[in-house]
């Protein structure tokens, strides 16, 4: 059986730099993702967090950094107990330039069978990275309100 | 074992009603599906059909059409090379959600391995980001999309 993982596929009309800059930009990672700061020297071996409002949600460490075309990073949630039992999971973003557009997938793996956080990052990824789009084209992130996601065991605002 | 199925969701700060038109109306789809124009009336049990300059390139019937909410239709590709597979199923899901419509596309009765699923797992990224683009910001986006279309495979 195929392990389980989650591949995202998206077009954006910008640069790859900039593109890298959003990926790695605390500033602005805010924007787009429901105002969680990318914490990172993105050196290979370094820590990696997401902290959102103030509470780190997830840690990590950087596997691969070549700007601007690939980035990878281990990824283990910590906000719920369930979660931090499962061994950490990994994150690669590609990006690849085509023509004046860049397309940009995102994958993300090595789950446990049954892993408790495959659901959220499912329903989280679409949502972080369509607002991403929207703020390179049009300047303006996504108001998507979080609940909205309807994520298992989410109980945030 | 269930047959494959491709799943891609995307928020769009749209209306339903503007993304319904968007799904529906041939003028707006040959903007951000590269050059296919889709003809139907819309209700359930009637023909569609993509065309691109005039050559049919997917063509099917509806299964589901409630406005601004969910289409349905089935999917049979007329590239020679999909022939020999079986019918597959598109649905669109419209759900708002604040100001932006969250739009969930499911490709599914798709054949194990088959050309179909090879073609639409790379084509519905393109077309979808290009329909968030155009609604977004009034600009498709330039992609040189894979060659699916009939037109090109019957020249050759």
């Amino acid at each position: 059986m195929r392990k389980p993982e989650f591949v995202y596929v998206t077009y954006i009309a910008t640069t790859p730099e900039k593109l890298w800059e959003a990926l790695t930009s605390s500033e602005f990672s805010k924007r787009y993702w429901f105002d969680t700061e990318v914490k990172s020297d993105w050196k290979v071996g370094s820590p990696f967090a997401l902290v959102m409002n103030g509470t780190t949600t997830d840690v990590g460490e950087i596997l691969q950094v070549d700007r601007p075309r690939w980035l990878s990073y281990t990824f283990h949630h910590v906000l719920s107990e369930a979660a931090r039992k499962e061994r950490p999971t990994k994150v690669t973003f590609n990006l690849e330039p085509h023509g004046k557009l860049v397309k940009l997938t995102l994958t993300h793996e090595d789950f446990e069978d049954g892993s408790v956080i495959l659901d959220g990052i499912s329903k989280g990824w679409p949502a972080i990275l369509s607002s991403l789009k929207s703020l390179l084209e049009s300047g303006a992130a996504l108001a998507i309100p979080p609940s909205a996601l309807a994520i298992e065991g989410y109980d945030g605002p | 074992m269930s047959k494959p199925e491709f799943v891609y969701t995307t928020y769009i700060e749209t209306s339903a009603d503007r993304l319904w038109q968007a799904l529906t109306d041939g003028d707006f789809t040959e903007r951000y599906w590269f050059g296919h124009r889709v003809t139907s009336d819309w209700k359930v049990g009637s023909p569609y059909k993509f065309e691109k300059q005039g050559a049919p390139s997917i063509e099917g019937k509806v299964i589901a059409s409630e406005p601004f909410k969910r289409l349905a239709y089935s999917w049979d590709s007329c590239s020679p090379e999909a022939q020999r597979e079986s019918t597959s199923r598109v649905t669109f899901d419209l759900e708002p959600r604040g100001k932006t419509v969250k739009l969930t596309v499911t490709h599914d009765e798709l054949d194990e391995r088959g050309v179909t699923l090879r073609n639409i797992s790379g084509g519905w990224p393109m077309v979808l980001s290009s329909l968030k683009s155009l609604l977004e910001t009034g600009q498709v986006l330039m992609i040189d999309p894979p060659t699916v279309a009939c037109k090109e495979k019957a020249d050759a």
